[in-house]
């Protein structure tokens, strides 16, 4: 038929199958490229969750903690005095606990004067349960590694080097002191530095493990927890003096 | 495989998945919010909890409880939790029940939601890297807002509540024919979920 071929001189007299058929065709090409568009995006939307998800099985179980080895519960503290001194101090502590670090501030030098008249025997529980707050730095795990790092080698530095923890406590929420800053606050008080140096070992993580569960078996539920011969201390433990007045106490 | 892929494309586009996500998410928001409201009375009622570190509290030191973050406004955020979510379960609800609501009323719990959605965004990275508490009802607020956000503005650009220029407009549907919007939330949720990984580690197994 010759009105096939309209032409473009004559416009309005007819509707025009041509230019409806092509309107027809760009509209399938059309769902056809959105269509392929689509599948792409899925499919790499797809991919990438796929990656993500075996990223995160390796990044979560590569960095899964040693498990505590079966040890005698003494492995797990800090304990310095005499061993015939008349009252035993326990303190359960965080080196990332801010209320610990005014534990410290306020008792620090009433127990060091306590422990060196012969009156106390400070057995110090080293926990890790705010590892969180200083995200993958695990601040808590490592100074507390430290801390019995230092014990072991040279025992009489270790309150030293507690204080000095405590001096230089972070901000929650931060990675806090690097390994070498560690390094550097234990060599300040006088510890050697080849024991300094094995921090990074991390050769008693599984003894702040077991500090740690073992205190909540204890059933230890907040931080500073202080013991006098085995009884919670009830007063403040920010208030400078109580505790040295209830330790008088007790070792009359 | 393809046709896979345009089964769930049409059923994204369905009311019975948008409202209904809508529904689930503001629900978990919701208890979310409630929990963590409960938790910020019973932190302000005992007050031995501000002179420790507890080993059980969802933000376990009273100094980050008593943080400036925790209540933006002068009370515990995740009241305003509980005052907001309540609202889009109704409007999802009345929607999924075939209730038009007006441009307007819509254009204005689009502007609302999006606050509360960059004020969550803007919690959850204080929490990951000022607060440093991980807080598994923080997370799910995060996740259930996102959801909520993501659906909301579908809809609102699906039905054009928004009020955008006609060209905005056309980019918008074409986008959405195209599932840019499923693209960018998976890739969003992905990225959380590496941020989350790799911030908090191991710490998230215990």
């Amino acid at each position: 038929m010759s009105k096939k071929s309209v032409s473009p001189a004559k416009p309005g007299n007819q509707p025009q199958p041509d230019s409806r058929r092509q309107r027809l065709r760009e509209e399938q090409q059309r769902v056809q490229r959105e269509r392929r568009v689509r599948t792409i995006l899925m499919s790499v939307a797809g991919l990438a969750v796929v990656g993500t998800v075996i990223w995160a099985v390796f990044a979560l179980v590569g960095s899964v903690p040693a498990t505590p080895s079966a040890g005698s519960v003494d492995e797990s503290t800090v304990v310095i005095g005499k061993a015939d001194a008349k009252v035993r101090v326990d303190v359960f502590q965080d080196f990332m606990c801010p209320y610990c670090g005014q534990f410290e501030r306020a008792n620090g030098a009433d127990l060091k004067s306590m422990i060196d008249a012969g009156t106390v025997r400070l057995v110090i529980h080293p926990m890790s349960f705010l590892d969180e707050q200083s995200g993958t730095a695990r601040y808590s795990t490592r100074s507390a590694n430290a801390l019995f790092a230092v014990y072991k080698a040279e025992p009489d530095k270790a309150l030293a080097f507690n204080a000095a923890l405590y001096e230089n406590q972070p901000e929650e929420g931060t990675p806090g002191p690097s390994d070498d800053q560690l390094k550097a606050l234990a060599t300040g008080v006088g510890v050697s530095q080849a024991v300094a140096d094995s921090f990074t070992a991390m050769a008693n993580e599984s003894a702040v493990v077991q500090a740690t569960q073992s205190a909540f078996a204890a059933g230890v539920n907040s931080t500073p927890t202080v013991k006098i011969n085995g009884e919670k201390f009830a007063g403040n433990p920010t208030q400078a003096g109580a505790l040295k007045a209830a330790v008088e106490a007790a070792a009359k | 495989m393809s046709d896979v892929l345009e089964r769930v494309h049409r059923f994204r586009q369905t009311n019975g998945w948008l409202f209904g996500t809508m529904i689930f998410s503001a629900c978990l928001s919701l208890l979310a919010s409630f929990v963590l409201s409960v938790d910020a009375i019973e932190l302000a009622r005992d007050p031995s909890a501000n002179l420790a570190c507890n080993i059980n509290q969802v933000i376990s030191c009273g100094t980050v409880g008593a943080s400036w973050q925790a209540s933006l406004l002068g009370f515990p955020n995740a009241f305003l939790g509980l005052i907001a979510e309540p609202v889009v379960i109704t409007i999802a609800v009345a929607s999924l029940a075939g209730v038009k609501f007006p441009r307007g009323f819509m254009l204005a719990a689009q502007v609302v939601y999006t606050i509360g959605f960059v004020f969550a965004y803007w919690l959850f990275f204080q929490a990951m890297y000022v607060i440093g508490a991980l807080c598994p009802w923080c997370l799910l607020v995060t996740l259930s807002t996102t959801l909520v956000f993501v659906t909301l503005t579908h809809v609102n650009l699906r039905d054009g509540n928004l009020f955008l220029p006609p060209r905005a407009q056309q980019a918008a549907l074409s986008a959405l024919r195209l599932g840019v919007d499923a693209f960018v939330v998976v890739a969003w949720l992905l990225g959380l979920t590496v941020l989350i990984i790799s911030h908090y580690g191991t710490a998230l197994l215990g």
